[in-house]
């Protein structure tokens, strides 16, 4: 008797980015007063540790994943064709503290941010089941060759009513 | 007429009954208990005992004499039940149905801990109603007046690499090798004369450091269930066997063993790690399934031709050493079974010789260059091009393949030419076999080479030898892909997977054949009967831990020749040779 997972990780990525909305809806709204410096840096903080918590929660949501199926959705966090074409899917990402710490930049208009985040990434390449020893990494679970880097994420977030989300996730060389 | 261990058909080619649940509730019903060989234990006779488990049933025994027991499952009532026990120093086991159901329990106790494994034992779980189910269970037997012990018997891979020679009180013998932590390795020596190994899902449970539960479960077979209690030092066991035979008899009794080590094959995890094999992880927001094990079943999933399909696969598509297709790259991930296989030889480009075989007619050959040659075969007249490969082993010995035309059997020829002796071996591999037509068939081929400036023996030849029977080496094909082969018996040998951990995995096992061509150079096939159907062959240098192999497979994609290579690590011996010897009495030893 087995038993598989259904879910998938392209479904973990974007019940991460919908996670984004209840998050930010929670917290407080980052009224912006033009004339009050003090809560405009107030405003700014509090997008910022929003912003923060949707990126951990999105990251917890990936590496929570246990799925063994390849995600073509992953791909799209790679910048640039030549990364893609390394056929490698995001297994994990962790905060690499050896890198520079984690910066997020919230636009002057507050509708916007960008973040940059050193960390660790788990990737995994799918064996192609194209031989019988293949076939059963696959029914093992462990169909996967798995490799680890230091890379930069830097995500694009977005504001749309009141809440904020992830607009694209990229890598970058660290 | 003496008879022979051997059976009409291996267990592979069993075509085992579909027993529906009116057969089997039929069948046990027909059994007051298991059978046994030996007195059976009364250590338990006139007690009784609570077995509590953690996340499973309370089992409240009594024990009326030593051949019926009492069970309280929970709240449910009482029942009255056929069992029966055996001691093995402090551990008690014991097996028994529930009347009137498909299901029954196998119960190890340690006397001295009080704990105790459960294992729930059912039929008619899967579509094939005879493999038989099981879930584990960990708790204790309940102490009046005592808490609850802390500890737990455990899954744990301290079985691996293990393995015994075992003969039952009934006369059963077989070699039982346990390189993996979720998988083991079973030769039937007097059941089915010892010719082949088979694989099975496996449990290992660790008792304390010197007794230890093991089962296995004959999926893709039988379906039969077989767990026991050993003790390592003393090489003793005692367990149960529960199932249907061939011929959909029940086999159910107990049994007491003894047998020999056989030695200890070296374990990839990190050191220290001592985790057994988990079960398969539930589905997100699903709860466990119960009995979940991860069981390959290439049987299902082969694909099955006519000769008539393979005819026209063959004819659409029939190809040697094409470049990997997709996202492969040489010598990384998505090379498959070709990643390390070092640079295709041109050494033979531009040479002529002729292969003089014993049993087969001469090959001639002219080499065009390193991927082109041109054969001959029984002295026709016309010559034929054909695609090859060839890569030296070592200095001297080379293996090359290259697919036939105008065979009626599809056949390929896989040759290790050794050009220090002027010896040949060929693999002659073919299609059109009896089971399924896609399914490779071989047949061994020995003889010389003659070509200008070389003189080759007149009686010496490439021998089968047995000198690889019992060692087990890894494979890593290319990154991410890495198996172990056990070469279990003179005619067989088994692969294993490892997980990410790097423990033995999934197990699978095929017909094989080995022949020396030198001392540290041996070549080798396997053949994936009842799997996917392919030839393997593979000439291992055990000097250079290398291999370089050719495979040979049929599928819907048509056929194809392609290659194979790996770094090897050297995993161990065990001592399995004396036992496939034929004695005086033509039995096994």
């Amino acid at each position: 008797m087995t038993n598989k997972p259904t879910s998938s990780r392209r479904t973990f990525l974007k019940n991460g980015a919908i996670l984004a909305v209840p998050l930010a809806a929670a917290a407080a709204p980052a009224v912006v007063l033009a004339d009050d410096g003090l809560k405009s840096r107030l405003a700014k903080l509090e997008d910022q540790a929003t912003i923060r918590e949707l990126h951990q929660n999105w990251l917890r949501q990936i590496n929570r994943a246990n799925d063994s199926e390849a995600s073509p959705a992953a791909t799209t966090l790679f910048a640039d064709d030549d990364d893609a074409a390394l056929g490698r899917l995001v297994r994990g990402i962790a905060a690499d503290h050896f890198g520079e710490p984690d910066a997020i930049e919230v636009s002057p208009d507050g509708r916007s941010a960008a973040g940059r985040f050193h960390c660790v990434v788990e990737t995994g390449t799918p064996i192609a089941k194209d031989c019988t020893l293949a076939q059963m990494a696959h029914a093992q679970g462990s169909a996967f060759v798995r490799s680890t880097e230091r890379r930069v994420l830097n995500v694009e977030y977005i504001k749309t009513r009141g809440a904020w989300s992830i607009a694209k996730a990229e890598f970058a060389a660290a | 007429m003496p008879g022979t261990p051997y059976p009409k058909e291996q267990m592979h080619r069993i075509a085992y009954t579909k027993l529906t649940k009116e057969q089997i509730s039929e069948k046990l019903s027909a059994v007051s208990g298991p059978t046994s060989a030996s007195p059976l234990s009364d250590v338990f006779a006139g007690k009784s005992i609570r077995i509590v488990t953690d996340n499973g049933p309370t089992l409240s025994y009594t024990f009326n004499g030593n051949k019926q027991l009492s069970l309280t499952d929970g709240n449910s009532s009482a029942v009255n039940a056929g069992y029966g026990a055996f001691t093995l120093d402090s551990i008690v086991f014991f097996s028994h149905m529930i009347p009137n159901t498909v299901r029954g329990y196998a119960v190890a106790i340690d006397r001295s801990t009080n704990l105790a494994t459960v294992f729930d034992l059912w039929f008619c779980g899967y579509k094939d109603n005879r493999e038989v189910q099981r879930e584990i269970y960990y708790g204790y037997v309940e102490q009046p007046g005592q808490d609850a012990p802390k500890a737990r018997h455990a899954t744990t891979d301290r079985m691996e690499g293990k393995g015994f020679y075992w003969k039952q009180d009934a006369g059963a013998e077989t070699l039982e090798l346990y390189p993996s932590t979720s998988y083991s390795n079973f030769v039937e020596l007097s059941r089915l004369g010892g010719e082949l190994s088979f694989c099975a899902p496996s449990d290992y449970v660790k008792i304390d450091e010197n007794h230890y539960i093991y089962t296995r479960t004959e999926c893709e077979f039988s379906g039969t269930f077989t767990g026991y209690v050993m003790d390592l030092n003393r090489i003793e066991q005692v367990g149960t066997r529960l199932g249907f035979k061939a011929n959909d008899e029940l086999e159910y009794y107990v049994f007491r063993g003894n047998g020999k080590w056989l030695g200890q094959f070296a374990r990839f995890e990190k050191l220290g790690d001592e985790r057994g094999a988990e079960p398969p992880a539930p589905a997100p927001g699903k709860p466990a399934v119960k009995g979940a094990r991860r069981v390959y079943r290439p049987f299902e999933t082969m694909p099955k031709m006519t000769r008539a399909d393979v005819d026209a696969v063959c004819a659409k598509s029939s190809t040697a050493f094409e470049a990997p297709s997709g996202p492969a790259r040489a010598g990384g991930a998505g090379a498959g079974m070709a990643g390390n296989l070092g640079p295709n030889s041109d050494w033979l480009a531009g040479k002529k010789l002729t292969l003089r075989y014993d049993t087969l007619p001469a090959m001639e050959y002219r080499f065009e260059d390193a991927e082109t040659l041109h054969y001959r075969k029984g002295g026709r007249a016309e010559w034929i091009k054909a695609r090859y490969h060839a890569y030296e082993s070592c200095p001297g010995v080379f293996l090359f393949g290259h697919l036939l035309q105008d065979e009626p059997n599809h056949d390929g020829h896989m040759v290790v030419a050794d050009f220090d002796q002027g010896l040949v071996t060929c693999f002659n591999g073919y299609l059109n076999t009896p089971y399924f037509a896609n399914e490779a068939g071989v047949k061994i081929h020995f003889g010389v080479i003659e070509m200008d400036g070389l003189i080759p023996p007149k009686y010496r030849r490439h021998e089968l030898t047995d000198e690889m029977v019992g060692r087990s080496i890894t494979q890593n094909y290319s990154p991410g892909l890495t198996s172990m082969h056990v070469y279990t018996t003179p005619h067989s040998l088994s692969w294993v997977i490892f997980t990410d951990t790097d423990s033995g995995g999934l197990e699978w096992s095929g017909p094989a054949g080995y022949v020396k061509i030198r001392d540290g150079l041996y070549f080798m096939y396997w053949l994936e009967e009842a799997c996917n159907g392919t030839l393997g062959t593979i000439l291992v240098n055990l000097k250079a831990m290398r291999d370089v192999g050719i495979g040979y497979v049929c599928g819907a994609r048509g056929l194809n020749m392609g290659a194979i290579g790996a770094h090897e690590r050297l995993v161990g011996r065990l001592d399995v040779v004396p036992f496939y010897r034929v004695r005086e009495s033509g039995r096994l030893e």
